[in-house]
């Protein structure tokens, strides 16, 4: 299929044989695209678009992976409802999501602005903000297990050096989500500095001069040249935080199983443990086209924020 | 470790000592330490002994170096290791061809909707793994002629417990197709014009002369990939019920998964052995990797 195109015969570079040559390439282009494209479309349909569909059927059943099933309407969307589990599952969620994204885009952002001066030693604080990226959930959540154990951990520790009486952190209710909070925050940090750094290394260094030309201070030149230039990039990391604060479960299953009582219990986690402990599909779909509404939400809110800065 | 970040006495930049830039480097410093000192922590903790550890403290009385090597023994990790491995490369490979052709089609062939073919790569980027979890596990194993299943895909366990359910599913996310894609579009059009008039074929051309050009996006993908793979938990959790196949990660897990008596020396020595390979990575590959990154919030 590469080798269609013929060479064009020399010395005769008439116009009905280019047009008939551009045309065979047309044919041969659209071919060769089709293929390279399919294993892609086939993958994603299979693996993606198929499954999004069959969440939104499986949801309105009571399958629970044997041979008989029934439909149930909006059965389980109403039971749902009335659901403590789901309820403190969902709120937690969004909770979590509220406070994580903002703060560790504003963090980011401003380690962003100070690695983006000139500085030395630059490689070592991307890897070190990096390092808790690449670590695998698991891990980072063991660590900080440990930091937070109430008798010999870190966190105590370091609450002793100024002479704090210690906290139960995770095992304290009234801690337990604010810590895990804390461990989101730290963690994802790394991703988002590194791409605030690439889209701050292209803003227009000409934009940036003549506005200094014109008198900006250093705020002034932030607020109006790269706030604005930066904006597809925030938006791209707006919506990858929030895909991502949703999918919190490694962390919360190895630090608390949702615990203390179901102070920390989130989203993905309540609907495995229906999907795949308790066995209730239909209900744990119901409960995942619910998760996608909210994150469609948060998306929808996301995109009004961005034009109401943009037409500032 | 701080050293590296202090301005050399005497140098070149006047600027270099002023006291906004002494601050910048004391705030820089601080959030790195912070960022490290779990880490520091980790290792640590993996040469002390049980007793040492009922205690806080940060160095440990000697370097028990057979904490690391207990415990290698106290669960098949080295098979964890392998099978991690196998699961990064193999997914890594998947992704690359799979998502660089896509991308490239995209974005230089002359396709009658391209634009919303686009579009649509864009909008199941938007999609969690998490959201199609129970579905995924259902078509998984119903893949048919496989685990025992029929061509209509009942009767076995299908792509359950295999390295293909492993491999497969999470490889080349759309995110990689449209990382690929941003890439090929800013190559300029005429490099594969040149190649044309000698006579390679299309599929030539997008694989010997346009794809070397894009190095740094095949270097963000691979990167990427590999750190999915590698920490990869819930999908492993989900489809796997024997050791043969488990990664890393489960095997981590299961050293915490008793409260009462977890071996923490051993769980450190493990994570901090299992975190290595990510980190080095990442030193090796962190010029390309950011460049890679520049290209990913640029539209159109």
């Amino acid at each position: 299929m590469s080798t269609t195109l013929e060479r064009p015969a020399l010395g005769t570079p008439r116009k009905v044989s280019a047009s008939k040559d551009s045309r065979t390439l047309l044919k041969s282009q659209i071919r060769t695209g089709w293929a390279l494209l399919a294993p892609a479309l086939l993958h994603s349909g299979i693996f993606i678009v198929i499954p999004v569909i069959a969440v939104l059927v499986l949801s309105l059943t009571n399958y629970s992976f044997g041979d008989t099933w029934a439909w149930v309407g909006f059965g389980n969307y109403a039971d749902l409802f009335r659901d403590v589990d789901f309820q403190a599952s969902l709120w937690h969620t969004v909770l979590y999501a509220i406070v994580v994204i903002p703060i560790s885009m504003a963090i980011s952002l401003a380690v962003a602005i100070g690695l983006n001066q000139k500085i030395r030693g630059l490689s070592f604080f991307r890897t070190a903000f990096y390092i808790p990226t690449v670590t695998a959930t698991v891990a980072v959540a063991t660590i900080w297990l440990w930091i937070y154990n109430p008798g010999s951990g870190l966190a105590n520790g370091f609450l002793s050096l100024f002479g704090f009486a210690p906290n139960r952190w995770l095992a304290d209710p009234a801690t337990a989500l604010p810590s895990l909070m804390v461990v989101g925050i730290w963690q994802g940090l790394g991703t988002k500095v590194i791409i605030y750094l690439a889209a701050l290394q292209g803003v227009s260094r000409d934009l940036l001069e003549s506005s200094e030309i014109d008198g900006a201070n250093r705020w002034q030149k932030f607020a109006n040249v790269t706030w604005p230039a930066i904006g597809p990039v925030q938006f791209f990391v707006l919506i990858t935080s929030i895909v991502g604060t949703f999918q919190v479960f490694d962390l919360v299953y190895v630090m608390t199983q949702g615990g203390p009582g179901s102070e920390t219990r989130v989203l993905v986690m309540d609907i495995y443990q229906n999907a795949f402990q308790d066995l209730k599909l239909g209900y744990a779909s119901a409960e995942t086209v619910i998760m996608m509404i909210v994150i469609a939400v948060f998306i929808g809110v996301g995109r009004l924020l961005q034009k109401a800065d943009a037409n500032d | 470790m701080t050293s590296a970040t202090l301005p050399a006495i005497g140098s070149a930049k006047p600027s270099a000592l002023r006291p906004g830039r002494v601050l910048l480097y004391v705030v820089l410093t601080v959030g790195a330490v912070l960022m490290i000192t779990p880490f520091v922590w980790m290792l640590l903790t993996a040469f002390k002994s049980n007793l040492e550890i009922a205690k806080f403290g940060w160095l440990p009385s000697e370097l028990r170096w057979r904490n690391f090597s207990e415990a290698m023994q106290t669960a098949p990790f080295l098979r964890y290791f392998r099978n991690s491995l196998f699961i990064a490369v193999g997914e890594t490979a998947f992704t690359l061809v799979v998502c660089t052709m896509a991308g490239y089609a995209l974005a230089k062939m002359p396709l009658r909707g391209a634009k919303s073919l686009l579009n649509y790569f864009i909008v199941l980027l938007l999609v969690p793994f998490q959201i199609i979890l129970v579905p995924l596990f259902l078509i998984v194993k119903s893949i048919p002629l496989f685990g025992g299943n029929n061509i209509l895909g009942h009767g076995g366990i299908g792509w359950l417990n295999s390295w293909w359910g492993l491999i497969i599913p999470l490889g080349a996310a759309p995110l990689f197709t449209f990382l690929a894609r941003q890439f090929y579009v800013s190559l300029p059009d005429e490099l594969a014009q040149a190649a044309r008039v000698d006579g390679l074929g299309e599929f030539g051309i997008f694989l010997r002369i346009m794809t070397p050009l894009i190095k740094p996006a095949l270097i963000t993908i691979a990167v990427f990939q590999i750190e999915a793979a590698w920490n990869g938990f819930l999908w492993p959790l989900m489809i796997t019920t024997s050791d043969s196949m488990r990664p890393l990660q489960l095997g981590l897990a299961i050293f915490s998964q008793n409260p009462a008596e977890i071996q923490w020396p051993y769980l450190m020595a493990g994570t901090a052995l299992a975190t290595l390979p990510m980190i080095v990575l990442f030193v090796f590959a962190q010029k390309r990797f950011v460049e890679g990154m520049a290209n990913v919030g640029i539209k159109g």
